[in-house]
């Protein structure tokens, strides 16, 4: 028993962080079909930055926190503005390989600015695990399950009970007839941009303690976190959230009464199988095509 | 046609120019080359082996040179790529003439260049780093003829032996365990450690692996623990190692883990810190602890030139002796590239700062210097990567020229 719990609880972990990075592809898939492909990077850059001014200029915590949220949704306003709308509006699916042309510079940079050696930084609550009954985790990782939990319900709520949020809804199903209900598309695809990148930044800031600060810390992160906000379905938060934590206990379980080596090719296929016998995702409630 | 003139036109030029700079009697300088990666992920390798190069140069061009003759290493930035060390080495020898080459920093480089520099470019090589045992034992090593690639570093099959030998009949653990990257080093790793384990007559209890994305280790090290292993070997670079401590330390495990020489350098303490207490390192060489004479001058003098620490000792130290193996050679056989490479195979003994070779340093049929006999087991001990030495009471570290301690051989604790 002590192994299954340690296991999935290890697993639950890793897939917590999964699910944040992954409701932030869903944020902007949700307005305007646009996916930011590096989030990832987006990722690592947060991670980067709390790095940058917790451990080499001795912030503390709480106020690096939103000094990399607002940094990251600034950057997102940017990156919207000038990688991905000029694209939109000419009608073309360019914006693809641009929103990874930009997370391919932020790795580049991250490179010069930060050297490539994996750095430590300190976990907010310390190393020493905590015990539930026989089972260790670290403080990080509650933590972080704790922040993916609280994420979920607020956008669940932002979604659902606030006008904005509605608004939000209400572009995704048709930007069109949205605006000409008066609602401004416009400025909800720049915010909806932002605001995933500002998420990627609060998973940066939240994994850095446990994946070491170094400039390819997010990428099979977000590999793996649109994998499973493809499970989950694009245009459905709350079920990515069950499909994160779902998933990254799976791995560890699969890593711990079969073998590593299969892990991906045993998830993957799940994967696929999901999509083949429910193509809107497991969650996903089949949003018509907009014509 | 016109660049051929024109490039006939400058080294013209260019002659006439050092003609007049040289005085008279000053001979033309001996080259010696260096393609290796100098920017980029790779570049601690490359800029270890440059300096390390420069620092014996120096010394030698100070004490007047080989027979009146400087020294002067011209080097190339490979990128760590093998398309480019191959353009490198040609350049190199067939345009600026050097007599013989200090390695490069990728394996993949060096098994590309071996086969052109034993058939067409015929300079001697001696590689401080890239440990794939096919370098130096090539085609040519395995049809007898002239093999003009040597090593000075570690090499695969030797390390995974040496890995292996030490915990079974060192330590006396029968049960081990695995734990391999699925990256290419680790693939290679695994195999060789399987097969050692096997001409032991052992197997390997569990034998896991990870990639790139496992931060968290938890099902790997509790597979290990109720497998039963004694102690965990392992082949991966700092970032994976760093997790595996990281996981030990939340599971409260205190299986000995041994990891081959990709963290072999202050980098893995600084990711890992306290973590890493009690992990053995395999190396060619440490600068930790209590050191000879001569390693402490050149460490004394890396400080001086660089301001900083060396990050990977064992790349600096291997590529000073192979400039002193070189000299070793062309002050007594001259510097043909043909007679320096026949020249290597017959050097009785030399005082390098890898170590003090009381044997021939390579053989006709053998072009790794470091042996499995000559391999070192370092502990973690405090930020140090510390030898562990062996005599009747078991093995021990020595924490300062005073202070030895003995080695609990279940869980490497200090006693």
């Amino acid at each position: 028993m002590y192994f299954f719990l340690q296991i999935a609880t290890s697993g639950i972990a890793t897939g917590a962080i999964y699910g944040l990075i992954a409701v932030g592809y869903s944020l902007t898939f949700m307005t305007t079909r646009v996916l930011n492909f590096a989030l990832g990077m987006w990722v690592m850059l947060g991670g980067m930055l709390t790095y940058s001014l917790l451990v080499l200029h001795g912030i503390h915590p709480l106020i690096v926190l939103p000094m990399v949220i607002t940094a990251l949704f600034l950057l997102g306003l940017a990156a919207e503005r000038f990688t991905v709308l000029p694209f939109l509006r000419a009608g073309s699916d360019v914006w693809v390989m641009s929103t990874l042309a930009v997370g391919l510079l932020m790795i580049d940079l991250a490179e010069i600015v930060w050297g490539r050696s994996p750095t430590p930084v300190p976990p907010v609550l310390g190393k020493e695990p905590i015990y539930l009954g026989q089972v260790s985790i670290l403080p990080q990782q509650l933590i972080i399950i704790a922040a993916a939990c609280i994420a979920f319900l607020a956008l669940d709520l932002f979604y659902r009970r606030t006008l904005t949020g509605k608004a939000f809804r209400a572009v995704a199903y048709s930007g069109e007839v949205s605006g000409l209900m008066g609602i401004n598309t416009r400025r909800l695809q720049a915010v909806s941009y932002a605001a995933a990148a500002a998420l990627a930044g609060f998973a940066g800031f939240l994994v850095v303690p446990l994946t070491l600060a170094e400039p390819q810390l997010g990428t099979v992160l977000g590999l793996k976190a649109f994998a499973i906000a493809i499970i989950a379905g694009l245009a459905a938060p709350r079920g990515i959230l069950v499909c994160g934590l779902g998933y990254g206990a799976l791995e560890a379980l699969i890593s711990g009464y079969f073998y590593t080596g299969i892990r991906d090719i045993l998830g993957f296929l799940l994967m696929i199988l999901g999509l083949f016998l429910k193509p809107e995702g497991l969650f996903g409630r089949g949003v018509e095509e907009r014509a | 046609m016109t660049g051929i003139r024109y490039g006939l036109g400058l080294a013209a030029g260019a002659a006439a120019a050092l003609g007049t700079l040289i005085p008279a009697g000053a001979q033309e300088p001996i080259k010696i080359g260096f393609a290796g990666a100098l920017t980029g992920p790779a570049a601690f390798v490359g800029v270890e082996i440059k300096r390390g190069t420069e620092i014996a140069i120096d010394e030698i061009n100070a004490k007047g040179g080989i027979k009146g003759r400087k020294l002067v290493l011209i080097s190339r930035d490979d990128e760590h790529n093998p398309v480019k060390t191959v353009a490198q080495y040609r350049e190199l020898v067939e345009r600026e003439k050097v007599v013989a080459m200090v390695g490069a920093t990728n394996s993949a480089s060096m098994l590309a260049v071996a086969p052109i520099v034993n058939d067409a470019l015929k300079v001697p090589v001696i590689c401080p780093a890239t440990d794939a045992t096919a370098i130096t034992e090539n085609d040519a090593h395995k049809q007898g003829l002239d093999n003009y690639i040597f090593r000075v570093g570690m090499y695969g099959t030797g390390q995974a032996n040496f890995m292996v030998d030490t915990m079974v009949k060192k330590f006396g653990h029968t049960k081990i365990g695995l734990l391999t990257w699925t990256g290419g080093w680790g693939v290679t790793g695994r195999g060789e450690l399987q097969r050692r384990l096997k001409e032991n007559g052992l197997a390997p209890v569990a034998d896991e692996t990870f990639d790139n994305n496992d931060t968290d280790m938890t099902p790997q090290i509790i597979k290990l623990k109720n497998a039963g292993a004694q102690s965990i070997l392992n082949y991966a670079l700092v970032r994976e190692n760093t997790f595996v401590v990281q996981t030990k330390e939340k599971l409260r495990n205190d299986m000995p883990y041994v990891s081959a020489w990709g963290i072999a350098g202050p980098a893995f303490w600084r990711a890992a810190g306290a973590a890493a207490e009690g992990v053995l390192t395999s190396t060619t060489v440490t600068i930790d602890g209590p050191q000879p004479p001569e390693r402490t001058a050149f460490i004394n003098e890396y400080k001086r030139r660089h301001n900083q620490d060396m990050d990977a000792a064992v790349f600096g130290v291997g590529a000073y002796d192979a400039v002193y193996l070189f000299k070793t050679v062309m002050e007594r056989d001259g510097t043909e590239p043909q007679k320096i490479r026949a020249g290597l195979e017959d050097i009785p003994e030399f005082k390098g700062l890898v170590k003090h070779f009381k044997r021939p340093v390579f053989a006709r049929d053998r072009h790794n210097a470091v042996t499995e006999e000559d391999m070192v087991m370092t502990r973690w001990t405090n930020g140090k990567m510390l030898e562990i030495r062996y005599d009747d009471k078991g093995p021990y570290v020595e924490i300062d020229a005073q202070t030895k301690k003995y080695l609990d051989k279940s869980n490497l604790k200090l006693l």
